[in-house]
């Protein structure tokens, strides 16, 4: 199985258009790799940007490239996962829905046999300084470490893996932030008893492992299994440097930190620039103690662009399938149901409908909100618009709303702690949009042109293509 | 999201904030994410919640 080195040569080979090279020496800690990624994104570029010399905390060469936006387009998302760029829509949703259900057993290898056990550094022969961590934003606290940490239930053994910040404190010490979900109960459990916590930081890995991580599964679901389905095989599991088989870390990763969350100590940690677009507040969280690093002689450091279309696709796709199939089974017309990166991939949920009867609409709403509690404002579509171009759903909204009539909002619903326009820590309201045409009145027509003049009228005759590209 | 707090660093000037229930009127020194220094939030010069 390859690491995220295999993805990127894989991508260069069949799409080159999609990765760009920095070669260049650049300070992540200065915030410039994340000035060139804000940069190509004023001009509406989202390529893969590998930086080959980025600087590490000590000001010096790193050892390892950094590899990030990965995730900036669905497109790439697909490819992760096996799938054709052209199945980037439903088809992606919903072979995620597919395998996150069709779970892969994982397989333990020996060390000998695992490439993250290329460099294995204990104690105080780990410095995080030695990286390339990544300064994201101006009201960042610290460099933070912003991919997955593993952790592994005491009661079920289930490992469950979340995308959790880190934020750089120490050679050997990170702040951890965590929100009220799976990871905070294992570590809520070992700490009831005084116990530290056992944590894989996995740093980099094939794109597939972070895709798979993001699981809508619940509490008690091996993680591992998970993303063995992502994979399609099972996925190769080594025992960690610190507690051997007690906790099995990924074998073909990149890069692998390995620590403690400290039982009850507590310190400042943050702000972070976070999903939605602002910053988390400094708060009071955890603490974690590197105990190891285990990574590839060859590794590429990893980072997701978090606030930004690489983090927003992110929060999309792996959603929309199962709530397409929670909505299919009660709403059979149901042909579409997408997470818009414009509301970072998360709090709007457009869906379109063949609707039959009159209710069918709000239906379909109401399973969406509850399938998945990040969803904030619902909008029905009817089945002529297409949800991927959100000019056509704002168009449905425009001319098939009347506000008295189809909009409902449902106050003190369990929201996102980070959405900045909540006021209650934990709830927040919805909205439900219906923007579908009426069944049981006469509707006006949408205006067309002729499907026979659209087939036969080619621009490339009737334009000049030396025009037609100068159009852009 | 939780009420949070504006509050001056006292030794750079800039702004940041703070979670209320985490950190207002509790006896831990915030950390100034611009100059990276630790103060009591006593000593801020401005507080906006």
């Amino acid at each position: 199985m390859g690491g995220l080195r295999s993805f990127i040569e894989t991508l260069e080979r069949e799409r080159p258009d999609q990765v760009v090279h920095v070669t260049e020496a650049v300070d992540p800690a200065k915030f410039e790799v994340t000035a060139v990624l804000k940069h190509l994104e004023l001009r509406r570029k989202y390529p893969l940007v590998v930086f080959d010399r980025p600087l590490d905390l000590h000001g010096r060469p790193s050892a390892l490239p950094i590899a990030t936006n990965i995730y900036a387009t669905r497109e790439r998302c697909a490819m992760a996962l096996g799938l054709a760029p052209e199945d980037a829509r439903l088809g992606l949703s919903l072979e995620y829905a597919r395998r996150e259900r069709a779970t892969v057993a994982p397989t333990v290898v020996a060390a000998t046999d695992a490439p993250v056990k290329e460099i294995v550094l204990t104690g105080d022969a780990v410095d995080l300084r030695d990286l390339p961590i990544v300064r994201h934003h101006a009201m960042d606290a610290a460099p933070y470490i912003d991919m997955t940490s593993v952790m592994r239930d005491p009661d079920s053994g289930a490992y469950n893996i979340a995308f959790l910040r880190n934020m750089y404190k120490g050679p050997r010490k990170l702040g951890l932030h965590m929100s009220p979900r799976h990871n905070w109960q294992i570590v809520r459990k070992r700490e009831a008893k005084d116990e530290a916590t056992p944590v894989a930081i996995v740093v980099s890995h094939h794109p597939a492992f972070y895709i798979g991580a993001l699981n809508v599964s619940a509490f008690g679901v091996d993680d591992y299994a998970v993303v063995g389905g992502m994979f399609q095989r099972p996925l190769r599991l080594v025992p960690s440097a610190t507690w051997g088989d007690e906790l099995l870390i990924p074998a073909d990763a990149d890069l692998v930190l390995e620590g403690y969350v400290l039982p009850n100590a507590r310190e400042v940690e943050g702000p972070f620039g976070e999903f939605p677009g602002t910053y988390g507040p400094q708060r009071v969280r955890w603490v974690v103690e590197i105990t190891a690093l285990d990574r590839r002689s060859d590794a590429i450091y990893q980072d997701v662009f978090v606030g930004h279309p690489d983090n927003w696709v992110l929060g999309s796709f792996p959603k929309e399938g199962s709530i397409y199939n929670a909505i299919k089974g009660v709403v059979p017309t149901v042909k579409a149901v997408h997470l818009p990166t414009s509301a970072v991939g998360r709090f709007h949920c457009y869906i379109s409908i063949d609707k039959r009867v009159d209710g069918e609409s709000k239906q379909a709403a109401l399973i969406a909100l509850g399938a998945c509690d990040f969803v904030k404002h619902v909008v029905v579509v009817d089945s002529d618009i297409d949800v991927y171009r959100e000019e056509e759903v704002l168009w449905a909204i425009a001319t098939r709303v009347q506000a008295d009539q189809d909009v409902d909002v449902i106050k003190n619903v369990k929201g996102a702690t980070l959405d900045p326009s909540q006021v209650d820590d934990i709830m927040g309201a919805k909205m439900i949009i219906d923007a579908t045409r009426p069944v049981r009145r006469p509707f006006e027509a949408r205006i067309e042109i002729p499907s026979d003049a659209m087939d036969r009228v080619r621009l490339e005759r009737l334009i000049p293509e030396d025009q037609l590209r100068r159009l852009g | 999201m939780a009420r949070i707090f504006w509050v001056t660093c006292p030794y750079c000037a800039k702004r940041f904030y703070c979670h209320t229930e985490d950190l207002r009127h509790k006896d831990i020194d915030l950390r100034c994410p611009f100059c990276e220094r630790e103060f009591p939030q006593e000593k801020s010069p401005r507080i906006d919640e």
